[in-house]
């Protein structure tokens, strides 16, 4: 450990580190647009230069490293010149784009400029006229003219991907970022490259001129399109309701984990949220019209518990059938398996999760739902839907999710007395189904999930809910209370927290040491 | 018994005061027919809906797009009007324009005039020069309130 002056406020770091992170543990913010944590430090921005007592010259922030005793200045009048003037050479060949630029409100050099510049333009010449429309990925488009050449994107392909597809072309004023040999980028991390763009030279086509970033709405989640489990950040609008336009996802960005995803995340869980949009099933469905239920929970919850009351009466539990999928919390597997598997002994349980797909060897893991692991803690023995066994001397399925086959379904569910669904999207399943329950997505509800690596992770909502829909652990909850069968176990379960605190003291797995 | 006569003084009053007004008017209308120049002048009523008085040069009426050389309107679609509305009337929804120079255009340009608080701020807001209030049209009601919400082919002018 070493002591520091930062602004004359003493800070103790560990050494090695450098002024930037020093002083960002301190709580001091130095302006930076090349520096990003997850790599080495470039210094080709300047915007980071501070004082250093004994030096005659501005130093780096990023890349100067601590020193006993040091004494930093970040905010010194030689310092804030020197970032104005920093700016203004930025600035100059920047185009005022922000109107139209989609990067506009979480831009630095916006922020920067704002905070630090405010100057009058001293330049008399033209601004350059470049290439403002370059393809060079599937998704992403570059603007040469409003480049800074911070080469954030050329690093992190060279450094983090390893596929290194773009480089910096040419010299002097005419130097751009650019793919070599017209081979675009084209892997599955290529739209981490717009969210590292410090300025908006590479804009997503998925979100470019959909919105404008502040009038989007923030929360934090946790990607559910595969095991690893990564955190993201999930940006959406509330929707007009004046224009009868509905809440909607524009876009998903990383969160910073280090433990599960550094800073980045997949293609495929960036671009596929329209399964937060579309289709959404927002209210109860009764198919069976001679059974008088008015669609509302409170009145299914009384006949799904009265069913299996009389199940349990006449000793034919082993007559219901579940069908699960990784999809659902361990909160909501704990409570199933505690009611259908302990409290009623049911014996064909299946997994109905989508198919596996090829991994990669960084963040995608084969398996396509986020809860594998914590479904086998659990203690359920993972197994696909098996569709003759399901038929045989059935008299009650509860199936979860939208990932069943409708076409192993079709002919085995025909003898089936009753069958009750959960499912989130509107599909073919519904009308084959006595009851409908809606339920919300991970990104509506609380828990937590189990990732490849058997590390337990906490999410809260982030989005509303559609209509009708509770989520699954609080119907699951107040089925067994109904039920009856055991009580007092289901009282205590009011919020997911309690749920978790539930099966740490059950299953080892789950504990939390104190 | 007072109550009701104080009623009545009421109405007296509100008599003298109409007629004094009637009266008073009605001599300087008659001296300016005499031809008899006064410091005073008459009180006059404009006889609208026939008659209209000039608006005044910057006043604040109907928005209307401001088209550009090409007939397609100047509008980038930056949605500054939609982000500084206080009554949250402007919808815009935004599409990739062919032409590099402009980029952006709106796909869907609403105004629910219903809404409109007519405070002038997206005309300030917007850095295109693209929206104005300058239509002089000031008589908007309609007798549905969809007919108050104006799309940019009603906008466009």
């Amino acid at each position: 450990m070493v002591k520091i002056f930062i602004n004359e406020m003493p800070v103790e770091i560990e050494e090695g580190t450098t002024v930037l992170k020093a002083a960002e543990k301190a709580g001091i913010s130095i302006p930076h647009l090349c520096y990003h944590d997850a790599f080495p430090p470039e210094g080709s921005c300047r915007m980071c230069l501070v004082e250093i007592e004994g030096l005659p010259k501005l130093e780096l922030a990023c890349s100067t490293r601590v020193r006993e005793g040091m004494k930093v200045f970040t905010k010194s009048e030689k310092v804030v010149e020197a970032r104005k003037g920093v700016l203004e050479f930025l600035l100059a060949e920047h185009p005022l784009d922000c109107p139209i630029c989609d990067k506009a409100g979480d831009c630095k050099l916006q922020d920067y400029y704002d905070e630090y510049g405010l100057f009058e333009s001293q330049f008399s010449e033209h601004k350059e006229k470049r290439a403002k429309k370059v393809k060079i990925g599937k998704n992403l488009i570059h603007d040469q003219e409003r480049c800074i050449l911070c080469r954030r994107c050329v690093r992190f392909l060279r450094e983090v991907i390893k596929t290194q597809e773009l480089g910096v072309f040419e010299r002097g004023i005419h130097s751009s970022v650019n793919i070599y040999d017209l081979t675009p980028v084209n892997n599955n991390y290529s739209g981490n490259l717009a969210q590292i763009c410090p300025v908006g030279a590479i804009t997503d086509l998925d979100f470019r001129f959909k919105t404008r970033a502040w009038f989007l709405e923030k929360g934090e989640s946790i990607c559910p399109l595969c095991s690893r489990g990564c955190s993201i950040i999930i940006e959406y609008h509330p929707g007009h309701y004046r224009f009868g336009v509905p809440r909607k996802v524009y876009r998903i960005h990383a969160s910073k984990n280090q433990e599960v995803n550094g800073f980045w995340i997949c293609d495929l869980g960036r671009y596929g949220y329209s399964y937060l949009n579309e289709n959404r099933l927002d209210r109860i469905i009764v198919n069976r019209e001679e059974w008088r239920l008015e669609p509302v929970w409170d009145i299914i919850l009384k006949f799904l518990a009265q069913k299996l009351k009389r199940l349990e009466y006449r000793g034919k539990t082993s007559r219901i059938a579940l069908i699960l999928n990784s999809w659902l919390s361990n909160e909501e597997l704990f409570l199933l398996h505690k009611i259908f598997k302990t409290d009623l002994n049911a014996e064909k349980v299946f997994f109905a999760d989508p198919p596996q797909e090829e991994g990669d060897n960084f963040l995608l893991t084969p398996e396509r739902s986020p809860n594998n692991r914590g479904a086998r803690e659990m203690g359920f023995d993972i197994k696909p839907v098996h569709s003759k066994a399901l038929a045989e001397e059935t008299d009650l399925i509860v199936a979860f999710g939208s990932f069943l086959a409708e076409a192993d379904l079709k002919g085995a569910l025909g003898k089936i007395e009753t069958k009750v669904l959960f499912t989130s999207h509107v599909s073919g399943l519904n009308s084959l189904f006595d009851i409908v329950l809606p339920t919300p997505l991970i990104a509506e509800k609380g828990g937590s999930l189990t990732n490849v690596d058997g590390r337990v992770q906490k999410f809260s909502a982030v989005l509303d809910p559609p209509g009708d829909s509770l989520p699954e652990w609080r119907m699951l909850a107040e089925l067994g209370r109904e039920a009856g069968i055991n009580v007092s176990f289901y009282r205590e379960f009011t919020s997911p927290e309690e749920i978790f605190e539930g099966i740490g003291k059950e299953i080892s797995f789950f504990r939390v040491e104190k | 018994m007072i109550k009701a006569i104080e009623y009545f003084l009421e109405i007296i009053r509100g008599v003298v005061i109409t007629g004094r007004h009637f009266f008073v008017n009605m001599f300087f209308h008659t001296l300016k027919v005499l031809g008899i120049k006064t410091k005073r002048k008459g009180a006059v009523t404009i006889q609208y809906p026939e008659e209209k008085k000039k608006i005044a040069a910057r006043h604040r009426s109907l928005h209307r797009l401001v088209p550009g050389e090409n007939g397609k309107p100047r509008c980038v679609a930056c949605m500054l009007c939609a982000t500084v509305c206080p009554s949250e009337c402007i919808y815009i929804e935004a599409a990739e324009d062919p032409d590099l120079e402009m980029q952006k255009y709106p796909a869907k340009f609403i105004i629910d005039i219903g809404r409109c608080c007519f405070c002038g701020f997206c005309v300030e807001a917007c850095p295109e020069d693209a929206i104005r209030m300058d239509t002089a049209e000031v008589e908007l009601a309609e007798y549905n309130r969809d007919d108050l919400v104006y799309d940019l082919d009603r906008l466009l002018r």
